[in-house]
């Protein structure tokens, strides 16, 4: 059986229904938009992830390092490129034996795939411009296991890539500006000499800064380009779970004595972003979902004044003080269950709709239309808030219902 | 009276009450005292003003005395709490209010159930049973699924006695029950509370200005200014000699 609570609490609300559909609409848009804004900033920074692990790996691992156990002797050697004061380390630029770190890296159950990448930046040139080319040596072999790149190649293919010495890989970006297409030749001049590739395809990451600059070429061309030979600049890993990217990489530090950097710690300004992004949102729907909070409010202290005199008779017939206050929470209870409800229905709704828009983004990261991401923490986040709100609002109507006295009022009406 | 009287339902002594605030503070009650035994029905009469719905109201627990005691079932009422005193009014007590108060929202059945649901000893069949049963004992059989805003005056007071007898109360206090009633309501009402306590060991307590009802009482109490001057029996009363 009901309690007899909520059914009178139900009898109530359906005597005041047009007040309380009112103010469960707003509760209805507080869930709803906090939903659908929330899938949006966790949307593009989920994307903005994605497109971070897919192109740079979930950890990097680059430059050795020696610690130094003498604080001021041996600064002038010339091996060394950078030292970092906290750490007192020695770094040396690159991994002169990638493949073995590589072995060990992926004997680690976390880490997926591994490849090798030398960097170095070299200038490129059309028949139509020159531009600076941040160029990646690339082992396909390992490659592909390890990033997303077969993911990101929006023209041309990457098949027999590894067996053609002269093809390049150009970002679309890049390959817009020198005004290349698949199959065009360019020119890439860096500090040992000119050649010539082919375009074999394009690719895009998503992330615009990588976009416009990026080339790829096969490691060993561009080990004897860049005059590096036998080594790398990164290894790059492709983790299962990359958010316990971090502890991998502080592990790894200390195995390999060589820098190792989630894409946490890379990315750490644009998440910082992102997540502010995803705050800012949070806190005006927040207000929203509040303000709601204040309608049901005005409306439950309303409907108490209306009830004084049902609230008299139910306490003379045994009603407690707390059956009382019971009736106008549960009141609250179901504005807050029903709103909700239908609020995660709006909110799906909405997130649809908006992933519909078509855009052109071009700023941090590139997309064409409003990237969503659908995850149920929005709506239970979205659903925890409305009931805190309306049952913080249904408190002090219930609390003041509970504490009529009821002689006053049954004294008071009718004479 | 004889000596092998079972404990009174509800004995209260020394009542007093005061209303208002500061300049037209009122002395409403002013010493009032009475003993309902089983079984018997009394009447309070008195002019209006007198503090007889005061002192309903304390009887019923639903305000407390300024001075004085009140005892329901051999429990003093006074050290109990909020709870104790909700459940005592549902359980033990029917209080008839001078102003019939129905809950509007309801039928009358739904407002016979309120204070079944409250107890919540019986099945929802048993519940609606028991209150089609009473409302047909106050000739509403009729209107029972009637909506209570839906009734005239008469008709909802008779659903408001129906409601005080809802969960079998040992006590029942009425504020003029039949105050807006034709003769024949007036006395269907009548025999039915009284048969009510008579035969069920209850006790009643019943306001009235009608001095043909007051007289067919096992007791009156005449009230004037806030004290009980004069208690005697009726003089129409079922035991009493013809006078
Ligand atoms: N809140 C109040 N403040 C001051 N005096 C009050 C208040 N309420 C009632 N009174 C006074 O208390 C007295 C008793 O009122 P009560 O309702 O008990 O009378 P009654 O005997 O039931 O009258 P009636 O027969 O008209 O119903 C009245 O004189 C009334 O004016
Ligand atoms: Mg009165």
């Amino acid at each position: 059986m009901i309690p007899p609570t909520l059914y009178i609490a139900t009898r109530f609300i359906v005597s005041r229904k047009r007040s309380l559909i009112l103010s469960m609409l707003g509760v209805v848009c507080g869930v709803g938009f906090f939903i659908c804004t929330q899938a949006q900033t966790q949307g593009f920074e989920k994307y903005f992830i994605q497109s971070v692990l897919g192109t740079s790996g979930a950890v990097v691992i680059s430059d050795r390092f020696q610690p130094r156990y003498t604080q001021f002797s041996g600064t002038s050697s010339a091996d060394m490129v950078a030292s970092s004061g906290q750490n007192a380390r020695k770094y040396y630029e690159g991994i002169t034996d990638p493949y073995r770190l590589m072995r060990v890296a992926r004997s680690f159950s976390n880490v997926l795939g591994a490849a090798p990448i030398i960097r170095g930046s070299v200038s490129i040139a059309s028949s139509f411009q020159s531009e600076v080319l941040r160029l990646e040596g690339i082992d396909m072999r390992y490659h592909l296991g390890a990033t997303a790149l077969r993911e990101q190649i929006i023209s041309g293919s990457i098949d027999g890539f590894g067996a053609q010495p002269s093809a390049i890989i150009l970002g679309w970006m890049l390959a817009d500006k020198l005004q290349v297409r698949v199959g065009d030749n360019v020119t890439v001049t860096a500090p040992t000499g000119t050649r010539t590739f082919k375009v074999v395809a394009l690719s895009r990451s998503g992330i615009n800064i990588i976009d416009e600059t990026r080339g790829y070429i096969n490691l060993g061309v561009a080990q004897s380009l860049l005059g590096k030979p036998s080594s790398a600049s990164v290894i790059t890993l492709r983790l299962r779970d990359p958010g316990r990217a971090p502890e991998l990489a502080a592990h790894l530090e200390r195995l390999f004595s060589h820098r190792a950097r989630s894409w946490q710690e890379r990315e750490r300004g644009n998440l910082a972003l992102f997540s502010t992004l995803k705050i800012s949102a949070g806190i005006t729907v927040s207000l929203i979902i509040l303000l709601a909070g204040f309608g049901i409010f005005n409306v439950l202290t309303l409907t108490v004044l209306e009830k004084l005199r049902e609230i008299a008779i139910l306490r003379s017939m045994g009603y407690r003080r707390w059956d009382i206050s019971a009736i106008f929470l549960w009141q609250g209870l179901i504005i807050a269950t029903f709103g909700s409800l239908f609020g995660c229905g709006l909110g799906a709704l909405l997130t649809f709709l908006v992933s519909l828009i078509p855009i052109n983004l071009r700023g941090v990261i590139f997309a064409t239309h409003f990237v969503v991401d659908w995850n149920v923490y929005h709506y239970l986040y979205g659903s925890a808030i409305a009931f805190v709100a309306v049952l913080v609002a249904t408190f002090f109507p219930a609390q003041r219902a509970a504490t009529v006295p009821p002689v006053d009022i049954l004294r008071g009406s009718g004479q | 009276m004889t000596p092998h009287l079972p404990p009174p339902c509800l004995i209260c002594e020394g009542l007093e009450r005061y209303l208002g605030e500061e300049e037209s503070r009122v002395h409403v009650l002013r010493g009032v005292s009475l003993t309902l035994e089983p079984g018997l029905v009394h009447a309070v009469v008195g002019p209006s003003g007198c503090g007889k719905s005061t002192l309903l109201y304390l009887l019923g627990l639903l305000d407390h005395p300024d001075a004085g005691s009140i005892t329901i079932d051999e429990v003093p009422v006074a050290s109990l709490s909020d709870e104790d005193l909700s459940a005592t009014r549902n359980e033990r007590l029917g209080f008839i209010f001078q102003f019939h108060f129905l809950l509007q929202d309801f039928t009358a059945a739904e407002n016979v159930m309120i204070p079944m649901r409250r107890l919540g000893r019986a099945r929802m069949e048993e519940m609606r049973a028991r209150a089609e049963f009473l409302l047909d004992a106050v000739g509403l059989g009729a209107k029972v699924d009637r909506p209570s805003r839906h009734l005239s005056g008469g008709e909802q007071q008779r659903v408001a006695i129906a409601r005080a007898l809802a969960n079998d109360p040992r006590v029942i206090l009425a504020d003029e029950p039949t105050g807006n009633l034709d003769t024949s309501n007036s006395e269907r009402i009548f025999s039915l509370l009284t048969t009510l306590v008579r035969e069920n060991e209850k006790a009643l307590l019943l306001v009235t200005h009608n001095p043909e009802i007051a007289e067919r009482c096992d007791w009156v109490h005449e009230m004037k200014d806030g004290v009980i001057f004069e208690s005697r029996p009726g003089l129409r009363a079922p035991g009493s000699a013809p006078s």
